[in-house]
C-alpha cells in the first residue's frame, strides 16, 4: 500500500488544536480527508497533540460517525429511524445491499462506488422511509425505486449545478416569496425550488425576493411556498416543483421592463407549447389557510419555542432583532438581578423539555448557588431519538433564540462560557448555529460586555459523533471534554460538578427556545397554558402512519386524539389508530383506547411513557407491537455505553428474547423473562438511557400482551415478522407476470397467462409483489 | 461526620467515605468486582448494589458516598437477587472453561491440566500431590482406567487427545519407586472412628481420606488381602500385584488398619459396628439386597439405596458407595465415591449438617466454532500423541513403568504434557466471577444466547489477555494509565461489544512493557492471566 500522506493531519491539528478536547474535531477533519480513520493518522495525531493513543482509539471506537476502514466514494445513509423502520426502512437498506452486491458482513461494492450504512435517524421522519447519499437525501422510497435512485443520484453528480445571481437590489417594496431550507424540506425538493423561483424572478425581472425561512412544519406539504405579496395577502403552495416556478411567480408580479414583457410571454407560450397545463398544476397545488386541512394543522398549535414560524429568515439577525428579538436578553441584563430571572421562570411552570421534566429553574438555581470561579452553560442539542427532529427544525430555523435563551440563563447562573453540542448527522443546524453566534458576536449579544453590561459570554460549538447516549448529560459533558460518552454515577450533579468538574448548566433546545417568550410576556402568560403540572406548549415531531406528519407545537394538555386527528389529519388509508409512540427508545406506547389522555408529564409516566425529547410515531393496526420493542431495544443495546452490567449485556438478553419471538422460536416463559429482566435494568443502572430502555417492551407487554403471546404461538398477526410470515398467490392471479418481474430474488417464475407462485425457500418477504400485484393476488400468511 | 445505618447497624464515617466504606467498617461484606482499593471506582458491574431508604433504584456501594440518616440494605432478598441476576447476566457472555473439560468429565474430578503443567515444569513432586487429591490409587487406575478423560480433551479436535492416563500412570509410578514416596499430611486424630466394610477401591479410597482428615479407620474385608475386586477380579497382566500392593501400603501407612478374613453378617455384625464404631462406610461392591436388608440397610435389585449428593442410608450414620451402591460401575467412579462420602462421613462426624461434596463451579465453551482450535493450539506443542511403545529404547528409563510395560520415560512424559491446550482458566482459584457465582449460586446458563468467537491474545511473554473473560471493569485500563504506559489500553467499541483492547491493533507486549503484572493482579477474572500458574 502507498504510504499515506499526512500532511493534512499537520494542517488540521494546526487549525484545530493540540488540547486533549479535540479528539472529536480532529477525528471528524481525519475522516473527512481521509473518508476513514488510518491508523498512520491517529498515531500522527497523538504525536503532535496531548491526545493520548488510549484516548483516540477509545474515542474512534465509541462513535458511530467513525469508520476504520475505506470507505467507497459515496455514502449511502439509510435510516432506520422509527419512522423509517415502520415504513419499511430495513427493507430499504436489504435492496441497496442487494442491488450493489454487497456480501452480508460487508458495506462497500466491489468497485468501491458505495458504502451503505444505516444510520439511527437523519431528522427526515416526515419523508420515511429515507435515506442519503453524501449530502442529498431521498425519501418515501421503496425497494423498487433502488436503481432509479442510484441513477439518478450519478446523473446529478454530472450536472453543473446552476448557480443564481446574488440579489444586490433593494427588496423593501418588493414582495416575498418564502420557502423553507431547512434540511428535511430541501430532502422534498425546495432547493431545488428555490433556485428554480429565483431564477424565474431573475428572468421575469419580478419585483419580487425569495426568501429562505424557518420551517413552518406543515412537512407533509413540503415543498412548501408562501407568496406574500405587497398589500400582506399570501397564497400557499404545497408540493410545489421546480417547473412551477415560473408559473408562480408570473402570477403574482408584474415583470419590471417591457422587454423582459415580451420575453416573458414568449417563454410562457413556450411552455404552453411544451405543457398544455401550465397553469394546471400549481393550481392544483395551492392551499390556504383557509383550507380546511391547513387551518386544521395549525389551528391547534401555539407557536412560542417556534414564535413566527414560516415567515422570519434564520440567519437575519435584524429581523429577529425587529420581531422582539434579544429584548428580553436586554430586560434581563439591564433590569433584572439573576434571582429575578430565576423566579420568572419559576412563576412560568417550566420543566425541561429534554426528557425528564426537570423543574427549570431549580436546575438554574443549584447552578447559580454552586460558587465557583468558572461555571458553564450547554445546550443539549444531541437529539437522538430516532423519530424525533424538533431540535433541529429549531436550531435550523431559530438559532437566534435559542442563543438568547442560553444566554439568559449564563447570565442568571453566572457562566462565562458554553457550548452548543450538535449531533453530527445535523450539518446544516450546526452551519446556523455558528452563523449566528458570530452575528450575536460582532453585534453584541455574545463576547465580551454584552449590551455595554460586565456581563460576558462565550459560546463554541461542539459536533457529536453519533452516539445516543450523548444525549445523557453527563455522558455529553464527557464527549465535550474528548472522552468516550460514558455517563457516570450522579450525584454530584453537574450543577455541582460538570463540565471539567465546574458546575454546569445542560438544558435542552426547546428549553431555551422559550426563555425569551417568558421574560417578554411574563410568567403567567405562559403558566396559563397546560395542565396543572406541565405548563406552556411542547414540540412534537410528529411523524408514522398520520396523514400529515410535521413538526407541530401544542400547548400542553390537549390529547393523544386531537394530535393525531385534528392535527395529523388521523390515520393515513383506511386503517384504524392502533398506539403512539411516545417519547422514543425512552418512552412507550399510548394505546388507542387511551388516546384520551393529555399531554403532561405525569399522564405520560401513569401509562407507562414518557414525555422524551417529543417523538411521537403514530402506529396503525399493520404495525407488530413486538416488533416495535425488539426495534427499540436492538436501538438502545447498541446505544448503550456499555458500561453497566444490566445496560450492557441485559438488554442484550432482552433483545435475545425479542428476536426469538420475532422469529417463532419463542418459549412460553420469555415474557415472564422479558419482565423479569426489564425490571432489574431499570432498577440498576446508572443513566436515563438504561433506567427508560426497558419502557418500550413494558409497554407493549402491558397493553399488546396477546401479540407477545401470539408470537410465542408462531404467529404475527399483524404479518410483520419475516419468520413468521408466507408470500403466496392467490387465484385472483391474472398471470400478468409483474410479480415476476419485479422480484429481486427470483423466487417466482416467470408464467404468463398462469397462476404464478412464490417459492417459499427464495422468498425474502420483501413486499414487493404484493405492492406490484394490480389484482391484490398476493396473500401473506 | 455523616452517621448512616447499614442492616439496622449505625456506622459514623468519614466524610466523603463511600457506603462500601462504611459497611466494611460494620465488617458487613459486600462483594465488588470492578471496585479495588485506591482506584476511581468504575461502578459497572453492579454486583456490589445495595438498597437505600426511600430510593426505588439500588445503587453502587462502591461509588455511592455516604449522606447523613441514610438507611441501608444490604442483604435483602431484593438487592440478593440483583446481584445474582448481574453475576448471571456477566456469566452468559462469560467465554471460557473454568475447569478443563478433561477434569469436568473425570469422575474423580482431578485437576488433569494442573497435573500435566507440573509434569511440563518437571515439579513431580507437586504433581504427586495433584494427583493423590482427588485419586487414592493413580498407579492402579493408570493401568486399568478406561479414561474418560480423555474422551473430554479438546486436543482431539485437532489431533488425538492427550495421553492423560499414561502421564497420570507415569507421575505416580515415579513416586512408588522414590525412595520417599508422597505420603499426606493427616490432621490431629480425633476421638472418632469409622469401620469401612469392604477393602476394594471404595473403601481404600474412603479410608485414605478419613485418615487424612483425622478419623481411625478400620477396614473389614471378608478376603484375605485387602484390593476387592483389584486383586480378585482383575487379570496380574492388566495389573501387576506389586503396583497395587504399594499403592495400599501408602494408604496402610496413614495408620489405616486392616481386619481380613471378616465378613459383616458373619461374626461381626452391622449392629456390632454401629455400637463400636461412630460411622460406618459400606463398600463390599456388588451386594444382593437380601443381604443388604439383613444389615438392614434398605436396597433394590441395583444396589443399596443412598442419597446420592452424601452416600447416607437409611440407617443413621452408615454410608455406602462403589459397586454396593451402583452395580459395576467404573473403578475411577469406585475411588471417587470413596473420597466424597469420606467427606460426607467427616460432616457427619464432625457434627456439621451433612451436604457432600459440593460442586465446584464451572462455565463451559462447550463445542469450538471453526477455526477455535487453532486458537487454543497457539500455546501448545503441535507435536502428534506421544506413543511409549514406539520409544521403548530410550536411552535414560524411569525405574518403573517405562517403555517394557507401557508407560512414559521422563522426556515423552514432558514431551507429551506439552500438547496440553490449557483448557481451564489460569484464575481458577482468584476469579472473583467464579468466587461470588458460588457464593450466590448463580447459574451460567440462566441466560442463553449466541455466544461469542473464542479469542486469546498470547503476544505478551508472561501475560495471556482473553478478551471472552473481560467484564469491562476497566481496571487494567487505569493501572496500566496510571504506570505511565506509552501505549496502555483503551476501550473500543460500544453497547454490548465493549471490549478492552490495545489502541492501534498493536499487541499486548508493546501495551504493557512494565505493568503488566500489576494488570493481572488488578483483574478480577481470568481475562488477564500468567501465562502459565502452577
Amino acid at each position: 500500500m502507498d504510504e499515506l500522506d499526512l500532511t493534512f493531519v499537520d494542517q488540521a491539528v494546526e487549525k484545530i488544536g493540540t488540547g486533549p478536547e479535540k479528539v472529536l474535531g480532529l477525528l471528524q477533519a481525519v475522516q473527512g480527508h481521509f473518508g476513514y480513520l488510518p491508523n498512520e493518522a491517529l498515531e500522527r495525531v497523538c504525536e503532535l497533540t496531548q491526545i493520548t493513543p488510549a484516548s483516540i482509539a477509545g474515542v474512534s471506537t465509541f462513535y458511530s460517525q467513525f469508520r476504520h476502514r475505506p470507505a467507497g466514494r459515496h455514502t449511502i445513509r439509510v435510516c432506520i429511524g422509527t419512522a423509517c423502520h415502520v415504513k419499511g426502512g430495513g427493507q430499504i437498506y436489504d435492496a441497496f445491499k442487494r442491488h450493489l452486491d454487497i456480501p452480508e458482513q460487508e458495506d462497500t461494492d466491489r468497485q468501491k462506488l458505495f458504502t451503505v450504512e444505516k444510520v439511527a435517524c437523519l431528522g427526515c421522519c416526515m419523508l420515511a422511509p429515507a435515506i442519503q447519499i453524501d449530502d442529498i437525501t431521498y425519501g418515501h422510497l421503496t425497494g423498487e425505486q433502488v436503481p432509479a435512485v442510484l441513477r439518478d443520484f450519478l446523473e446529478q453528480q454530472k450536472a453543473v449545478a446552476w448557480q443564481a445571481d446574488k440579489q444586490t437590489t433593494d427588496t423593501k417594496d418588493f414582495g416575498e416569496i418564502r420557502i423553507c431550507l431547512d434540511s428535511s424540506c430541501v430532502a422534498s425538493g425546495s432547493e431545488k425550488v428555490y433556485e428554480a423561483l429565483q431564477k424565474a424572478i431573475q428572468e421575469t425581472g419580478a419585483q419580487a425576493v425569495v426568501k429562505n425561512v424557518g420551517c413552518p412544519g406543515m412537512s407533509y406539504l413540503a415543498p412548501l411556498v408562501e407568496v406574500v405579496v405587497a398589500e400582506g395577502t399570501s397564497f400557499r403552495y404545497a408540493e410545489v416543483q421546480p417547473s412551477d416556478a415560473r408559473a408562480i411567480v408570473s402570477r403574482h408580479f408584474k415583470p419590471k421592463q417591457i422587454g423582459r414583457k415580451i420575453k416573458n410571454a414568449v417563454s410562457t407560450m413556450l411552455d404552453k407549447i411544451l405543457t398544455d397545463k401550465a397553469w394546471e398544476p400549481v393550481t392544483r397545488y395551492s392551499i390556504d389557510v383557509r383550507d380546511r386541512p391547513v387551518a386544521d394543522f395549525l389551528g391547534k398549535q401555539l407557536h412560542i419555542a417556534t414564535d413566527l414560524c414560516g415567515r422570519i429568515d434564520p440567519a437575519d439577525l435584524d429581523e429577529y432583532i425587529r420581531n422582539d428579538g434579544f429584548k428580553a436578553l436586554q430586560k434581563c441584563v439591564n433590569q433584572m438581578s439573576p434571582d429575578e430571572v430565576i423566579s420568572v421562570i419559576e412563576g412560568s411552570g417550566l420543566r425541561g423539555r429534554g426528557g425528564a421534566g426537570f423543574p427549570t429553574y431549580r436546575k438554574w438555581s443549584a447552578v447559580r448557588n454552586s460558587k465557583s470561579d468558572k461555571k458553564y452553560v450547554v445546550c443539549n442539542g444531541d437529539e437522538g431519538d430516532p423519530g424525533a427532529f424538533m431540535d433541529r427544525m429549531l436550531m435550523e430555523s431559530y438559532p437566534y433564540r435559542i442563543i438568547e435563551g442560553m444566554t439568559i440563563a449564563a447570565y442568571t447562573v453566572g457562566a462565562n462560557e458554553g457550548y452548543f453540542y450538535i449531533r453530527a448527522e445535523y450539518p446544516l443546524a450546526i452551519e446556523r448555529v455558528d452563523k449566528a453566534i458570530e452575528q450575536c458576536q460582532q453585534r453584541g449579544f455574545l463576547g465580551d460586555n454584552i449590551l455595554g453590561t460586565d456581563f460576558s459570554l462565550h459560546l463554541k460549538i461542539v459536533a457529536g459523533a453519533g452516539a445516543f447516549v450523548c444525549g445523557e448529560e453527563t455522558a455529553l459533558m464527557a464527549s465535550i471534554e474528548g472522552r468516550r460518552g460514558m455517563p457516570r454515577l450522579r450525584p454530584p450533579y453537574p450543577a455541582e460538578s460538570g463540565l471539567w468538574d465546574k458546575p454546569t448548566l445542560i438544558n435542552n433546545v426547546e428549553t431555551y427556545a422559550v426563555v425569551s417568550w417568558i421574560i417578554r410576556n411574563g410568567p403567567e402568560a405562559f403558566a396559563r397554558l397546560g395542565t396543572s403540572s406541565s405548563k406552556g406548549t411542547k414540540v412534537f415531531a410528529l411523524a408514522g402512519k398520520v396523514a400529515r406528519v410535521g413538526l407541530i407545537e401544542v400547548p400542553m394538555g390537549i390529547t393523544m386524539h386531537q394530535i393525531v386527528h385534528d392535527i395529523g389529519g388521523g390515520i393515513a388509508g383506511q386503517l384504524k389508530l392502533k398506539a403512539v409512540q411516545v417519547g422514543g427508545p425512552s418512552g412507550g406506547c399510548v394505546p388507542a383506547n387511551l388516546a384520551h389522555i393529555p399531554v403532561d408529564f405525569e399522564a405520560l409516566k401513569d401509562v407507562g411513557a414518557m414525555m422524551g425529547s417529543g417523538g411521537l410515531v403514530v402506529l396503525d393496526e399493520t404495525d407488530c407491537m413486538v416488533d416495535i420493542a425488539r426495534y427499540f431495544l436492538d436501538f438502545t443495546q447498541n446505544q448503550s455505553c456499555g458500561k453497566c452490567t444490566f445496560c450492557r449485556i441485559g438488554t442484550r438478553r432482552m433483545l435475545d428474547i425479542l428476536e426469538r419471538l420475532c422469529n417463532g422460536q419463542g418459549k412460553k416463559t420469555d415474557i415472564e423473562e422479558l419482565e423479569r429482566l426489564a425490571q432489574m435494568v431499570q432498577k440498576t443502572s446508572l443513566c436515563g438511557l438504561g433506567k427508560t430502555a426497558p419502557n418500550p417492551v413494558l409497554s407493549t407487554i402491558k397493553y399488546f400482551r396477546d401479540e407477545y403471546e401470539a408470537h410465542i404461538e408462531k404467529r404475527c398477526p399483524t404479518g410483520k415478522c419475516k419468520a413468521l410470515i408466507t408470500y403466496s398467490v392467490t387465484d385472483d392471479c391474472i398471470g400478468c407476470s409483474l410479480c415476476a418481474q419485479h422480484c429481486p430474488v427470483d423466487a417466482i417464475e416467470m408464467k404468463p397467462y398462469e397462476k404464478h407462485e412464490i417459492d417459499s425457500e427464495k422468498c425474502i418477504r420483501c413486499g414487493t409483489c404484493e405492492s406490484v400485484c394490480p389484482v391484490d393476488a398476493i396473500e401473506v400468511q | 461526620m455523616p452517621k448512616l445505618f447499614i442492616d439496622n447497624r449505625e456506622v459514623e464515617v468519614d466524610k466523603g467515605a463511600t457506603i462500601l466504606d462504611a459497611a466494611g467498617k460494620l465488617g458487613i461484606e459486600i462483594p465488588t468486582m470492578c471496585f479495588l482499593k485506591d482506584y476511581k471506582p468504575s461502578t459497572s458491574c453492579m454486583v456490589c448494589v445495595v438498597k437505600i431508604d426511600g430510593l426505588a433504584a439500588l445503587v453502587p456501594a462502591c461509588g455511592t458516598v455516604v449522606k447523613d440518616g441514610m438507611r441501608v440494605e444490604s442483604n435483602s432478598e431484593e438487592v440478593l437477587q440483583a446481584r445474582k441476576a448481574a453475576l448471571e447476566l456477566l456469566l452468559s457472555d462469560h467465554l471460557g472453561d473454568c475447569l478443563g473439560p478433561c477434569q469436568v468429565i473425570c469422575p474423580a474430578n482431578m485437576n488433569i491440566p494442573l497435573m500435566i503443567r507440573q509434569i511440563a515444569a518437571g515439579k513431580f513432586q507437586d504433581a504427586i500431590a495433584t494427583v493423590k487429591k482427588d485419586i487414592a490409587l493413580p498407579a492402579v487406575l493408570g493401568r486399568i482406567c478406561p479414561k474418560p478423560c480423555e474422551k473430554g480433551c479438546r486436543r482431539a479436535v485437532f489431533d488425538e487427545a492427550v495421553s492423560i492416563c499414561l502421564l497420570k500412570r507415569y507421575v505416580a509410578d515415579l513416586d512408588l519407586q522414590s525412595s520417599n514416596p508422597y505420603s499426606p499430611s493427616c490432621k490431629p486424630t480425633q476421638d472418632k472412628r469409622v469401620a469401612v466394610v469392604g477393602a476394594g477401591p471404595a473403601g481404600l479410597a474412603a479410608a485414605y481420606y478419613l485418615q487424612q482428615a483425622g478419623f481411625c479407620c478400620t477396614v473389614f474385608d471378608e478376603q484375605e488381602q485387602p484390593g476387592g475386586m483389584l486383586r480378585y477380579g482383575v487379570s496380574q497382566q492388566d495389573l501387576p500385584r506389586d503396583v497395587l500392593d504399594k499403592e495400599i501400603a501408602l494408604i496402610e501407612k496413614l495408620d489405616v488398619k486392616f481386619q481380613s478374613k471378616t465378613r459383616i453378617g458373619d461374626t461381626l455384625l452391622m449392629d456390632d459396628l454401629r455400637r463400636d464404631f461412630d460411622a460406618v462406610f459400606v463398600a463390599t461392591g456388588q451386594l444382593k439386597p437380601d443381604d443388604a436388608e439383613s444389615m438392614g440397610i434398605e436396597a433394590s435389585p441395583n444396589g443399596i439405596t443412598v442419597n446420592g449428593k452424601t452416600y447416607q442410608t437409611n440407617l443413621t450414620g452408615v454410608f455406602a458407595g462403589g459397586d454396593a451402591v451402583h452395580k459395576r460401575r467404573l473403578t475411577v467412579r469406585a475411588v471417587a465415591d470413596g473420597k466424597e462420602a469420606a467427606v460426607s462421613i467427616s460432616q457427619y462426624l464432625s457434627g456439621s449438617s451433612v451436604t457432600g461434596t459440593v460442586k465446584e463451579f464451572n462455565t463451559h465453551i462447550g463445542k469450538l466454532r471453526d477455526g477455535e482450535i487453532d486458537i487454543f493450539l497457539t500455546c501448545a506443542d503441535k507435536a502428534e500423541r506421544t506413543s511409549p511403545a514406539k520409544l521403548g529404547l530410550d536411552q535414560n528409563p524411569p525405574l518403573a513403568g517405562s517403555g517394557k510395560d507401557g508407560g512414559f520415560t521422563d522426556r515423552q512424559a514432558r514431551k507429551e504434557a506439552t500438547r496440553c491446550l490449557h483448557c481451564d482458566c489460569r484464575k481458577t482459584d482468584t476469579c472473583k466471577l467464579r468466587q461470588y457465582a458460588q457464593d450466590y449460586e448463580a447459574k451460567p446458563t440462566r441466560y442463553k444466547s449466541q455466544r461469542r468467537l473464542f479469542v486469546q491474545k498470547a503476544q505478551h511473554p508472561n501475560v495471556i489477555y482473553e478478551p471472552g473473560k473481560c467484564i469491562d471493569c476497566g481496571l487494567c485500563i487505569q493501572t496500566a494509565a496510571a504506570a505511565g504506559e506509552e501505549l496502555g489500553l483503551t476501550f473500543v467499541g460500544r453497547g454490548f461489544d465493549v471490549r478492552v483492547a490495545v489502541p492501534f491493533d498493536r499487541s499486548m507486549a508493546q501495551a504493557l512493557k512494565h505493568s503488566a503484572d500489576q494488570c493481572v493482579n488488578a483483574c478480577p477474572t481470568g481475562a488477564l492471566a500468567f501465562r502459565i500458574e502452577l
